[in-house]
């Protein structure tokens, strides 16, 4: 499922993550759109609250795709926000 | 899943050159007026650097005063909320000393020049709480909107026109407020009360009771909200290592905490230059010009200059001073810092009703800093190191009010 939240501030992009994972089909992954720097932050920590591993791609200046993908069964939440603070680093963004 | 670019709609286009091109024209632009300022009069170019400085530090660490209380509130994270409680401890430590050299017998009666010791009362917690909802509706504080303004969010300007109604408004009220309570209203500054010593020890024995607060708090939240830096890759000769350094300073964000430290450290030296950081002291003069515009002006405001802070203003003064290349310079900051990170990017809100949520939140943060005299910088990160107790009285408030706002946007489509 694509969530697009470009133009929208915090905590906007956080708040609609959570909206949606809720309603998400189990396994689905979510592609969260946002062009709002602190997002980076915000959004892959709502998704690890709730199971999801989160991926980041930049797609242009001030603009970047995070990928939330369900972790299979029971997850380890610290394991999870380090492999997202590894691809974070990896991109050079501090979020 | 499908590439979503082919989904969406497209935004305005990227600019033709590159960011950071632009960025370094900007800066040349930035030295250029710092030159002309200079030739005007000295305290303007020092307060243009002070603003370039204050926008550069926001952008790179994104250090939002609204965050900072509404993230605490929605969802239990309070990295920005740690990082100003390390700034205002590393300005307290200054201020203090500094004052402690301006005054050295606080027992007198005499207050330090220039620091925002405010007059307590009823007005702070009504400021405070206006202050507090606004912030939140409009995503961002009045230096939060300034430094978003040059990172490109059109919302934040709508936010801008709102505060500065705001402003005009409160300047309006202003003498009602005088005559019936904040010409009552007593100067309490802490060290008259404790002794320069006692006051600081108060000072940071509160803050750090904030900081286990907000631990606390965070400790309710499901996983640690934590980020682990992760070791830079390993840089080998000295151009490796320039280039890292460049990309730490230009390119990655910061964290917080270094943005909140550097703060602290910036609103020291404006201070001893001449005064803490405020900002909506030279906007409400701008609010007043633009509403002599439309025959709109205020009376003259009663008691301004019995205290010292971001009092309001009537808009008769000359255009360059100070505090008016503060704000212009916050905002070239971001502006500048955003480009060299290749961050900057008009950003439109796509929901017709955020533009009346951030016109609203605006016009009551300019109401609450009108009243309040002050907002999230000049009536608490300059007045709590100033080691007023206003600042005590304003920062609950400003919780407070943030809480409502919180209720407020999670009831909002």
């Amino acid at each position: 499922m694509l969530l697009d939240v470009r133009g929208e501030m915090c905590p906007y992009p956080a708040m609609r993550t959570k909206q949606t994972l809720k309603g998400l089909a189990n396994g689905e992954a979510l592609e969260v759109l946002t062009d709002h720097p602190p997002a980076l932050a915000t959004v892959p920590f709502e998704g690890a609250r709730q199971g999801y591993e989160a991926d980041i791609d930049p797609l242009g200046p001030g603009e970047w795709r995070i990928t939330l993908r369900k972790v299979a069964t029971s997850y380890d939440p610290k394991a999870v926000m380090q492999r997202v603070s590894a691809r974070l680093a990896e991109l050079e963004v501090e979020a | 899943m499908t590439a979503p670019a082919a989904r969406s709609r497209p935004f305005p286009p990227v600019l033709p050159v590159s960011q950071p091109l632009l960025g370094f024209a900007a800066l040349a632009l930035a030295g250029l007026l710092l030159a002309l300022f200079a030739q005007q009069q000295a305290a303007a170019s020092v307060y243009w650097l002070i603003g370039l400085g204050f926008g550069f530090i926001l952008q790179r660490s994104r250090l939002c005063f609204a965050g900072a209380f509404r993230d605490l509130l929605l969802s239990r994270d309070g990295r920005l909320m740690r990082a100003i409680l390390l700034g205002l401890l590393i300005a307290t430590a200054g201020f203090s000393l500094f004052m402690a050299r301006l005054v050295p017998d606080p027992s007198i009666g005499g207050l330090p020049p220039a620091a925002h010791v405010l007059p307590v009362g009823l007005h702070l917690v009504v400021g405070g709480l206006a202050f507090g909802i606004g912030m939140v509706l409009a995503g961002g504080c009045v230096s939060g909107t300034l430094f978003r303004v040059g990172e490109g969010y059109v919302g934040s300007m709508v936010a801008l026109l709102g505060i500065l109604a705001g402003l005009e408004v409160a300047a309006h009220t202003w003498n009602w407020w005088w005559q019936v309570h904040i010409g009552q209203a007593p100067l309490l500054w802490l060290p008259q009360l404790l002794g320069h010593g006692g006051a600081v020890a108060l000072t940071f024995g509160a803050l750090a009771a904030a900081y286990l607060l907000v631990l606390w708090v965070e400790s309710g939240a499901p996983p640690a909200l934590a980020f682990k830096r992760q070791a830079a890759p390993p840089a080998v000769g000295f151009r490796d290592r320039l280039q890292a350094l460049e990309h730490r300073i230009f390119v990655r964000g910061w964290p917080a905490g270094v943005g909140g430290a550097a703060l602290g450290v910036l609103n020291l030296g404006s201070y001893v230059y001449d005064h803490p950081l405020g900002v909506t002291g030279q906007l409400s003069s701008w609010s007043d010009r633009l509403a002599g515009l439309l025959g709109l002006s205020a009376p003259p405001l009663l008691g301004v200059d019995r205290f010292a802070g971001c009092n309001l203003a009537l808009g008769d003064g000359g255009w360059l001073n100070a505090t008016f290349t503060l704000e212009v310079g916050l905002v070239a900051g971001a502006f500048i810092a955003a480009l060299l990170a290749s961050e900057f990017k008009l950003r439109v809100p796509r929901q017709r009703l955020r533009y009346a949520q951030f016109l609203g939140g605006g016009v009551l943060m300019g109401y609450g800093a009108g009243i309040g005299i002050g907002c999230t910088i000049g009536a608490f990160f300059s007045a709590l190191p100033s080691l007023a107790l206003s600042a005590w009285v304003f920062a609950p408030s400003l919780l407070a009010g943030a809480f409502l706002g919180v209720q407020v946007i999670k009831r909002l489509p």
